[in-house]
């Protein structure tokens, strides 16, 4: 007989004290592991006859019931349905925060997501293959040694495979089963299907072409492609989510694997591959055509959004064009376009180098910028100038800069695949490639030392642009004569942490050294009526309570921070004359464990009075079961004569 | 001097009230009473400094009372930890 797992739950919830004796919950293969307030209110015996549950035992402070694999999670789940818990990990809050941002944002965060990770294969096999590309041009014989084929093998194995491990990485950043991820992969450059780079050289006709319900495919691989793949997995991991949560646990160890793969497989092969695979195409022949527009404007173009396509991944294709101008007999006009580009990016990856103060960036842009300038940007791509957005930009300034001297030049290569320091043995002439590569990363470099402000200059920290915004409104401030209403009217890009008018802050209670603003609105009671016993005892000082009208907690003087509670949903502000005010939002909410909760300021910051501290979602501390009653209390109103609250 | 150490078997840590409970036994006394936890300490009479101490599940303090009736101050302390955290 299947397990209730609802009638399971609340039969455990029943005997171990209810939802109020919870802390948290969480679950590992076999076990539900709860925190508990007092385990006086355990009854262990009732528990081990709960059906379902097949031990009780107590460690690490938690109770931990065994339950078996299988069924634990459909318990867990149903246990926290019972019980408003909600099972919130760090991750899920940054997901849920980066869910707020728009689409393409989102996008090329995955992107980078998914290629930060294989950056050391990228940068192994890149810069092998520079360094034994360049070798083979340099030292007459070299590419028909043992050597050479052995060295060449190892350094393009990662590009050959490339969709494998793009699709493992990406398999990882959407949720879904890694060696799954692996399958799709693996079976989008499988050694059945004609090579995607031998493609080019074979007749239609000696193309296989497989004939599934209403679709034509040709039985061709996607070596070099990266966006269908990415996209594919996606899907893959919706599917296989999604099968997850529908299938029956008795079968859902074959069907969902087999239903995720051969459905993924299918519409891979039908419809995601060759729609985005001719999209790249399209991108390609576009590509082709606008660099041999007036006068080097195509060039310069190119150059500037050259960038943009690695992050995308197509660079992997350029070959393709590289080669069909040297198969035409001209040079390879493409060659200084995208050297303009990758010594560009070299340029601003330095700058963040030479700039940052974090070790962190720092040993981060070094190596990176040195990958760059050989022609593998990736690295500098993705892990530095993208991520601060400035730099990526003065990048792609650079490039245009470099590209269309290259164009006005006439520079062209006399072979394709090596850019950057090593592009000089291609290259038709050496003295202007030379220029072309001071001018991309010098303007690159300049630009970048110029635009970027330091460490904190990022737009996807969103914690750090409210820092910003907040210094910016507080230097608005200053300006205005430490007018703090004025300081409202501060740039819009303050404006998310602008400061609260003072004149939506009442005074709630003062003393001889100052006044304190309510630090929310809503309806102020007195102390003694919050209902907690601590609270209202005044055992942690005299004050008030606010029923709140919203959802943010504000700075109600000037003062430093004295402490954030880990769970977010309390802080201390020391202030003037040593005033040492508690703002703690809801009573028992620290069993919610953050969760709804989000501090904006960290111990020992300096806030303004209306300084955004606090948001916190009413509804779910309702769902929870909690007042959410403000507690604004003095903790040392008996060290003054005159502390009066206003209610 | 006397002083002592406990480890924290609370799963919540010294948080809000139980910190508010512990300053009124700190505050009963004469003797100054101060907790330490890693390079942090803080003055026992004060909510807001124990609180920032951010002290939890399975940490270790040490607590130093020092005054004229310290003594007592350490055992009433002592006895409250145990019995609350």
């Amino acid at each position: 007989m299947a397990l209730d797992y609802r009638k399971c739950a609340q039969e455990i919830t029943d005997v171990i004290g209810g939802a109020e004796n919870i802390v948290s919950a969480a679950h590992c293969a076999t076990r539900l592991r709860l925190v508990i307030v007092d385990n006086g209110k355990v009854s262990k015996k009732e528990l081990e006859n709960v059906d379902g549950v097949k031990g009780v035992f107590e460690s690490n402070g938690q109770l931990q019931i065994i339950i078996g694999t299988g069924a634990v999670n459909k318990v867990y789940d149903e246990f926290l349905g019972i019980n408003h818990i909600e099972a919130a990990s760090k991750d899920e809050v940054k997901a849920a925060a980066a869910a707020k941002k728009p689409i393409w944002f989102r996008a090329i965060k995955s992107l980078g997501d998914v290629f930060v990770p294989i950056l050391p294969a990228i940068v192994a096999s890149g810069l092998l293959m520079g360094v034994v590309e360049a070798l083979g041009k340099a030292i007459p014989g070299f590419a028909d040694t043992g050597w050479y084929a052995f060295l060449d093998l190892v350094s393009n194995t990662a590009f050959a495979y490339l969709p494998v491990i793009v699709a493992i990485s990406a398999a990882r950043v959407f949720g879904g089963n890694l060696f799954l991820g692996a399958v799709t992969g693996l079976a989008m450059v499988h050694s059945g299907l004609i090579n995607a780079w031998a493609v080019g050289g074979m007749a239609a006709s000696e193309i296989p072409v497989w004939h599934l319900l209403f679709f034509n495919v040709k039985a061709v691989g996607y070596q070099g492609h990266v966006i269908p793949v990415i996209i594919a997995v996606w899907f893959m991991s919706t599917l296989e989510k999604w099968l997850h949560k529908h299938v029956p646990e008795v079968i859902d160890l074959f069907v969902t694997p087999l239903t995720t793969v051969l459905v993924t497989m299918f519409l891979t092969f039908t419809i995601i591959g060759p729609i985005f695979s001719t999209a790249e195409s399209y991108i390609l022949e576009f590509a082709k055509w606008v660099i041999t527009v007036g006068h080097g404007i195509g060039a310069a173009i190119m150059g500037a959004i050259y960038p943009i396509t690695v992050v995308f991944g197509l660079h992997h294709m350029y070959n393709v064009i590289e080669a069909g101008m040297l198969a035409e007999g001209g040079l390879n006009i493409w060659m200084p376009i995208a050297s303009a580009a990758n010594f560009a990016q070299f340029g601003a990856c330095l700058a963040v180098a030479i700039k940052t103060k974090s070790q962190k960036n720092r040993a981060v842009a070094l190596p990176s910028s040195l990958s760059a300038s050989l022609g593998i940007t990736e690295p500098a791509i993705f892990g530095i100038n993208l991520r601060f957005m400035k730099p990526f930009i003065c990048g792609m300034v650079g490039a245009a800069c470099g590209a269309i001297f290259g164009s006005i030049m006439k520079l062209g290569a006399t072979a394709y695949g090596v850019t950057g320091f090593p592009g000089f043995l291609t290259i038709n002439n050496h003295l202007k490639y030379a220029i072309l590569l001071a001018i991309a990363g010098g303007v690159a470099f300049a630009l970048t030392m110029v635009v970027w402000k330091g460490d904190d200059d990022q737009p996807d920290d969103e914690a750090k642009a409210e820092k910003k915004a907040a210094k910016a409104a507080k230097k608005a401030a200053k300006k205005n004569g430490g007018d703090v209403a004025a300081a409202v009217a501060a740039p819009a890009a303050a404006a998310a942490a602008a400061l609260r008018d003072a004149a939506d802050m009442p005074k709630v209670m003062g003393t001889e050294a100052g006044e304190v603003g309510a630090p929310t609105k809503g309806k102020v009671i007195p102390y003694t009526e919050i209902t907690d016993e601590t609270f209202a005892s005044g055992v942690l000082g005299e004050g008030v309570g606010i029923v709140p009208e919203e959802g943010v907690v504000y700075a109600p003087y000037d003062g430093t921070i004295s402490s954030v509670a880990d769970t977010q949903h309390a802080v201390g502000i020391t202030g003037a004359g040593d005033m040492e005010l508690l703002i703690h939002v809801g009573v028992d909410t620290v069993k919610m464990n953050g969760d709804g909760f989000k501090a904006f300021v960290k111990e020992g910051d300096e806030v303004k009075k209306g300084q955004k501290l606090i948001e916190f979602d009413r509804d779910k501390i309702k769902d929870a079961g909690y007042a959410d009653t403000v507690v604004v209390l003095l903790t040392n109103s008996d060290d003054y004569n005159e502390f009066a609250p206003e209610a | 001097m006397k002083e002592f150490t406990y480890t924290i078997t609370d799963p919540v840590g010294i948080h809000a009230r139980p910190a508010g409970q512990l300053v009124k036994v700190a505050k009963g006394f004469e003797s100054a009473a101060t907790m330490i936890a890693g390079e942090k300490s803080a003055d026992m009479k004060k909510p807001i400094g124990l609180m920032g101490l951010g002290v939890k599940l399975d940490d270790t303090v040490t607590i130093q009372v020092e005054g004229p009736d310290e003594d007592a101050a350490c055992a009433a302390l002592e006895e409250f930890m145990k019995a609350n955290f």
